[in-house]
């Protein structure tokens, strides 16, 4: 060992060779099958935008005025905003509306979902119920909120009645697999000890389930309530829930008024950045909670 | 003194290999302090779980206070088990929850349903647990969060919580593994205290054989989940240690127990 003596000086400066020899080491980077895949992916998909480019059908479009006109439209929409066949007070109540049908569904949705999911939840429920209740939600989950929604329009007709069912549908399904997972990420240690002093289910669920998971609740309920005013403004158009989804559908459809699609989607955005600054402000007091 | 506990050739397999208690047989009698020592995985835990079905053993007999445990049905079961306080190595508090609402928990097992989700607790269960936590040296604490606390003062909620419940017997389970050693001689005080003041049944797993050796009335030794030494501290050799722990081990502990001891 060379404790003593003094410390053998790092090489300050590699010679011309030194630096040849590195250059070549550098230049060796293996070849992996990741690489060959991502870039002959990239190479496929430029020569197939190349064709689709050359091969489209452009009728009697031309690329610079279409571009000019869909700006053209933009300004209209976005900078010549105005409200023509409603004033800003029922704007106001049809947004209303379209909160209330997401404040609905979240709701009903949560409630449910909480039952569920304390079924759900491999920790506190039995083995075979929580299987059932996960596959069945996740069943219901791969079919989008839409489809739901015209599902049951086949028995309710369409309009607000279809919308509250099948979006509260999808809500369930979202927040039994949320709240579950919540679930079961508490200790087990606490659940333990309650049974261990003779307390039952559900004095377990609320005394010690529910209060320790209660700031992932909050958030993820929502968070569904942002999802479902989103599909809330769709459903208004799409499968005439009213709101201002409806709205929208009238001024783009039927009166062609750009302007008032602009005013429209200034509404939505609003309200959506509000729900957005609200949920951040909520959970930070969770965190300073929790 | 009459017989608390009678354990009659219990054992437990987990699967069909894992062998984690054969044929245990033991009794306890009203206000002794019973430590049960043994290396890792021997089975201590799983032997003391047993005693209140945590874990349901495989075959034997337990008789708790003159109730056979393995005839109760599940409503007998819940009234049995509030005459024993568990005590825990990880505390198993609710971190979000306060020192009393904790403590209060241990009351849920005498409630309605309705009362133990609402947490509505009588004025008289409240003075308890204030009362209680005093003795404890928590009264300064009472409405701060859990996850506040050292881990001493951790184990001793989960004291409180267990007294609260007014228990004939306490069963611990490595209640000072993950405390220093000044936390870990306040709760064994504590224990001690409860058992001798209180006239409180104590059944504790410890690991270590010098704590054991002090605070104990008798000694139950467990190795590979067979009962190996069953006497007082007074009475313990260093080849009844070498037996417990095996071989070099058990010399190793032995000396440093004996030292300590004194
Ligand atoms: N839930 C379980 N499933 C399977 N094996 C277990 C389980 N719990 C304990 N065991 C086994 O039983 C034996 C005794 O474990 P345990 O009672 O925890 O020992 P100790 O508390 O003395 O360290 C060990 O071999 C352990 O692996
Ligand atoms: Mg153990």
């Amino acid at each position: 060992m060379q404790a003593e003596g003094p410390i053998k000086p790092f090489p300050s400066h590699t010679g011309q060779d030194l630096d040849k020899r590195l250059l070549d080491l550098l230049s060796k980077k293996p070849f992996s099958k990741s690489t060959i895949v991502i870039r002959l992916s990239v190479l496929i998909l430029a020569i197939l935008t190349m064709y689709a480019f050359v091969s489209f059908d452009y009728k009697d479009v031309k690329l610079l005025d279409a571009l000019l006109l869909t700006m053209d439209n933009l300004k209209i929409m976005f900078f010549e905003p105005h409200l023509k066949h409603f004033t800003f007070t029922q704007a106001l109540y049809q947004v209303s509306i379209t909160l209330g049908l997401a404040f609905l569904t979240t709701i009903f949705g949560a409630i449910i979902a909480l039952m569920l999911g304390l079924l759900a939840a491999g920790n506190i429920s039995t083995k075979p119920l929580s299987i059932v209740i996960k596959g069945t939600v996740a069943l219901i989950r791969a079919v989008p909120t839409v489809l739901w929604v015209l599902i049951f329009a086949v028995a309710a007709g369409l309009g607000s009645v279809a919308a509250v069912i099948g979006m509260t549908f999808h809500s369930i399904s979202y927040l039994v697999k949320a709240y579950s997972e919540s679930f079961e990420e508490i200790d087990k240690g606490a659940i333990e000890a309650l049974q261990a002093s003779g307390a039952n289910w559900w004095q377990i669920v609320f005394q010690v389930v529910i209060p320790s998971s209660i700031t992932y609740i909050i958030s993820w309920t929502f968070m569904r309530f942002e999802i479902n005013f989103a599909v809330a403004v769709a459903m208004g158009a799409a499968a005439g829930a009213g709101g201002i989804g409806f709205d929208m559908f009238m001024a783009s459809g039927f009166y062609f008024d750009l302007s008032e699609i602009g005013a429209i989607t200034y509404f939505i955005l609003i309200i959506a950045i509000c729900l957005e600054i609200f949920a951040t402000h909520i959970k930070r007091k969770l965190k300073v909670l929790s | 003194m009459t017989t608390l506990l009678e354990v009659k050739n219990v054992s437990k397999h987990f699967g069909n290999d894992t062998k984690a208690l054969s044929n245990i047989d033991f009794s306890v009698k009203e206000g002794e302090f019973v430590s049960i020592i043994g290396p890792s995985g021997a089975g201590k835990s799983t032997l003391l779980r047993c005693i209140n079905r945590m874990i349901d053993a495989s075959s034997g007999d337990i008789i708790f206070d003159n109730d056979h445990v393995y005839e109760l049905n599940k409503r007998e079961l819940k009234k049995v088990r509030r005459k024993i306080g568990m005590i825990f190595q990880h505390y198993n508090l609710v971190n979000r929850l306060s020192v009393i609402e904790n403590t209060l928990h241990g009351r849920l097992g005498y409630k309605s349903t309705l009362a133990g989700i609402l947490g509505l607790h009588s004025e008289d269960e409240k003075l308890q647990a204030a009362n209680i936590l005093q003795i404890l040296g928590l009264e300064d604490q009472l409405y701060k969060r859990s996850d506040e606390l050292s881990g001493g003062q951790k184990q001793r909620v989960g004291i409180a919580r267990a007294l609260i419940q007014n228990p004939k017997l306490l069963l611990c389970d490595e209640p000072i593994a993950s405390l220093d050693p000044n936390s870990s001689k306040v709760i064994m005080d504590h224990l001690r205290n409860i058992c001798t003041s209180m006239g409180i049944t104590v059944v504790v797993n410890l690991h270590q054989v010098d704590v054991a050796l002090k605070y104990s009335d008798r000694i139950i030794g467990v190795n590979s989940g067979k009962i190996v030494f069953n006497g007082t501290s007074q009475n313990i050799t260093s080849s009844d240690i070498h037996q417990i722990y095996g071989s070099d081990e058990g010399k190793l502990i032995f000396d440093l127990g004996g030292s300590h001891v004194g």
